[in-house]
């Protein structure tokens, strides 16, 4: 605290909210476009939720809906379900198999891009990298499910090598791999960009000092340019760590078969399947599971957020 | 007392099929138009919408033409191009106050609880007065009033009926490559071992193999029967229960059904089926039966026709459904004639709305309405041939579009009408109703004509073994169906375990796994489940 002349007198909240308006008015209409945007788009839907604790019944209404009895019903369920094992480990298998083999991957593509000289070079191997990424997902799901064919890509190399034709996404073995390697290839291009971005932000005289000390191109990116680009690495962890349950069950449900449910069904496609699956669609019990990946999202979230303020300046609050 | 259920079941069946011609409808006489000046809401979920030609249903003869003709304006709504058509009507749904006057969609299932709730209307004190039409052709046959009803005898809907009585119900089965046939010299094979060894000489010519679309097709059509077992793998809908002298069975756990997976492992072991078949679907196949990697599947007789369409010739064709080597057969893809869809009032329209909805409905169960949902205007769409059968006009049949009938008529996808057997006829090529002609006469179409007992024979096959259209939980068995996990969880448990045990990662033939298979239904409630399933069944039974 620094001492004040004893004529100051501190500006109460009031105060100080309307010299803040009068200073960023127009700043503030700005930023009312988005206000309204997630009022209405993230927050009043969460009303919805209350369906998890309720026997939703479309031509009843959220509001005239009976509540389960007992109201934590839907939970019970899905906590005693006989799947709710290999859901949960499947999910967070898949998960962080994605997180320690997919998030270290766009880094290092940066970081190759950043040590290419040639412009020309660095701009087509972006442009390629990129593409899948534009890709629709059922195109390049079927793409995946072709060269996984007997008759397939996979198989002709395998039997060039003397190996047996199959299909590869019949075989539980193989199937977490060809989701891990797919959505690499998938993703390395795109979200290798904000990487980039924070490399061009370091500064170039830095360098210029390092190679006057005498360091060679791997001392440099190792004491200049992965610690400039650190926090956003960690902010980027964070944010990934908060989505530890958000497996999209797109590219699952165009992936597997029946015969693969152990090691590829997880929470999003099971609950695909209730909703989708035929017969009336169990609104209730979709939305209380949905609401218990949220939560342990948050849990992974906070968590990770908490962990990495301790051991680092970095973190998101 | 079995034979003569069986007996009166045969009966019931042989009416369905054949009762349904125009002849045998109340004529509508002059009761319409009706000249209303009231305009009636109606929303279809799916199978009317406006031909995919016009920008919207005001450009639709078939549209436009059923208003003049019962002299009552429409408003017609169908779901938003793109939308799942459940969703949106349960999104619809969610606004009782504000529904349109008539709605078509999937309601038997939460029939009781629409009616508690004031939802629809009950229909029963009205229906014999403002749609006789309708009731007289309910009466023709005890499962049509059945279906249409609930179990305390309230009628709440319009249903769909096929005049065939279950033909087209059986529109998938086993299709080969007849010109591979002929050059080994085999015949159509109408027996499992038959066509066992079909599969095998064209895997040593040709090296094709039995392949085909598991989830799409294959698991729903099955070939259980020829192991004597009832009810298919796909449990996911009401094809995996099946009712046998008035109880209720589920499929996947007859000792029968393990014979059919133990064939079924021992035809992958051997490679002699595609690998692929678990994981591809209506697209995926077609590369391989046009490259010749595939001489035996299972698929539509739609896809059938595409099929010979993009090969250019008539190379697939329609088998029958494989029976025993000693020539019986359980259970095959098949149906009644009814559709699970219907068309409900609801409470929107006030008591007079209801009654000018009511004869609306009725229209379509006359002779003129049949020929009209049928076939649209005559002299504009179409005209009798020499033999007094409706045939297009060149209006409809020079029109190249997409199934152009649609553009005049109601009743190609199923709607609130009796669809005929020669709107079918006019729209398919020869080889499809040839190969629907396959798959639904197992015992041969000249004997089922000929033979009463060959008829009843194969409509036991087809539908008699199924779990019948129309029969409501109450709201309380529904939630406590959803509690216990319902179909859900029993279609994933048997998925996964039909895959495990063809493809061998289980061993079928050890009776330990088998029995480990079975003890793991007990954590799915499937015990609670078929005892609700037949708290229903006879309450139907009752009806």
């Amino acid at each position: 605290m620094t001492a004040h002349p004893p004529t100051y007198r501190h500006p109460s909240f009031g105060q100080r909210i309307l010299r803040d308006w009068k200073l960023n008015k127009w700043k503030y209409v700005l930023i009312i476009p988005v206000l309204v945007y997630l009022a209405l788009f993230c927050y009043k839907p969460m009303y919805g939720l209350v369906i998890a604790f309720k026997n939703y019944k479309p031509t009843r209404g959220i509001e005239r809906s009976a509540w389960m009895d007992p109201w934590y019903s839907w939970f019970e369920k899905f906590f005693t379900d006989p799947y709710f094992g290999r859901l949960i480990g499947n999910t967070f298998t898949i998960s962080l198999l994605t997180i320690v083999f997919g998030f270290p991957a766009p880094i290092l593509l940066a970081l190759l891009l950043n040590e290419i000289k040639s412009n020309k070079f660095k701009r087509t191997v972006q442009t390629i990298t990129y593409m899948p990424y534009f890709i629709s997902m059922v195109v390049t799901c079927a793409l995946i499910r072709v060269y996984c064919q007997q008759d397939g890509l996979i198989s002709d190399v395998a039997a060039l090598f003397g190996g047996t034709r199959q299909n590869w996404l019949m075989s539980s073995s193989y199937y977490r791999t060809i989701y891990i390697i797919s959505e690499i290839w998938q993703t390395i291009g795109w979200n290798s960009i904000i990487y980039l971005a924070a490399l061009s932000s370091i500064d170039q005289e830095q360098y210029e000092a390092a190679r006057i000390d005498g360091a060679n191109r791997f001392q440099q990116c190792l004491h200049i340019t992965i610690p400039g680009i650190m926090p956003t690495i960690i902010i980027l962890f964070i944010l990934r760590m908060g989505a530890i349950l958000n497996v999209g069950y797109e590219k699952t449900l165009l992936l597997y078969n029946s015969n693969i449910y152990d090691v590829s069904d997880i929470i999003s496609t099971y609950t695909y399947r209730l909703s989708f699956g035929g017969g009336t669609p169990q609104y209730s019990y979709s939305t209380a599971i949905g609401l218990f990946n949220t939560l342990v999202n948050v849990v992974f979230l906070l968590g990770t957020n908490f962990f990495s303020s301790r051991v680092s300046e970095n973190s998101l609050f | 007392m079995k034979k003569i259920l069986a007996l009166a079941l045969s009966l019931c069946l042989l009416l369905a099929a054949t009762t349904a011609f125009a002849a045998d409808l109340l004529p509508a006489g002059d009761r319409y138009p009706l000249n209303s000046d009231k305009t009636i809401t109606w929303y279809s979920q799916d199978c009317l919408n406006p031909h995919e030609k016009f920008a919207d249903w005001t450009e639709s003869p078939f549209h436009t033409n059923l208003a003049k003709l019962l002299g009552v304006d429409i408003q017609w709504s169908f779901p938003t191009t793109g939308a799942d058509g459940s969703s949106f009507t349960n999104t619809m749904m969610a606004d009782p106050g504000s529904l349109p006057n008539i709605m078509k969609g999937y309601f038997m299932d939460q029939a009781n609880m629409l009616l508690e709730d004031e939802v629809i209307w009950d229909l029963t004190d009205y229906i014999q007065e403002y749609a006789p039409a309708y009731y007289a052709w309910l009466q023709t046959n005890p499962a049509y009033d059945r279906a249409m009803k609930t179990d305390d005898g309230r009628y709440y809907a319009f249903g769909f009926f096929r005049e065939d009585g279950g033909w087209n119900d059986s529109y998938l089965g086993v299709v080969v490559r007849q010109d591979w046939l002929k050059e080994c010299d085999l015949e159509v094979p109408t027996t499992i071992s038959e066509l066992e060894n079909v599969i095998r000489v064209f895997h040593d010519k040709y090296g094709a193999q039995f392949a085909f679309p598991n989830d799409a097709r294959f698991r729903q059509a099955g070939i259980q029967g020829a192991f004597g077992a009832y009810a298919t793998g796909y449990v996911a809908s009401d094809y995996g229960w099946y009712v046998k002298d008035g109880k209720v069975g589920f499929g996947a756990t007859q000792p029968e059904w393990r014979e059919y997976m133990k064939w079924m492992a021992k035809m992958y072991a051997e490679g002699l089926i595609d690998q692929d078949s678990f994981s591809m679907d209506d697209t995926s196949i077609k590369a391989k039966t046009e490259t010749g990697k595939a001489g035996v599947s299972v698929t539509s007789m739609g896809q059938l026709n595409i099929w010979n369409k993009e090969m250019g010739s008539d190379t697939w064709i329609g088998a029958h459904f494989p029976t025993a080597d000693d020539g019986s057969i359980s259970s095959q893809f098949g149906g009644f004639g009814i559709g699970t869809h219907t068309t409900v009032i609801t409470k929107t329209a006030d008591e007079e709305t209801m009654k000018l909805c009511l004869q609306m409905l009725d229209y379509a169960y006359t002779q003129e309405g049949f020929l009209f949902w049928n076939y649209g205007i005559e002299g504009e769409s179409w005209e009798y041939d020499e033999n007094g059968v409706p045939k297009w006009t060149a209006l409809v049949a020079e029109d190249n579009d997409n199934d152009p009938m649609t553009k005049y008529n109601g009743a190609t996808w199923g709607n609130s009408c009796i669809q005929a057997t020669n709107l079918l006829y006019l729209k398919n090529s020869p080889v499809a109703i040839a190969a629907n002609d396959a798959f639904f006469y197992t015992f041969g179409k000249d004997e089922y004509f000929a033979d009463p007992e060959v008829e009843a024979k194969t409509l036991a096959v087809t539908g008699g073994w199924k779990w019948p259209v129309g029969i409501t939980f109450t709201t309380d068995e529904s939630d406590q169906l959803d509690l216990l996990g319902g179909n859900s969880n029993l279609n994933t448990y048997v998925a996964e375990n039909y895959a495990s045990f063809i493809t061998g990662s289980k061993d079928i033939n050890d009776d330990a796994v088998w029995e480990a298979y079975l003890a793991g239904f007990d954590s799915l409630n499937l015990e609670k489940i078929l005892a609700i399933r037949q708290g229903a069944l006879d309450r139907y039974e009752s009806r």
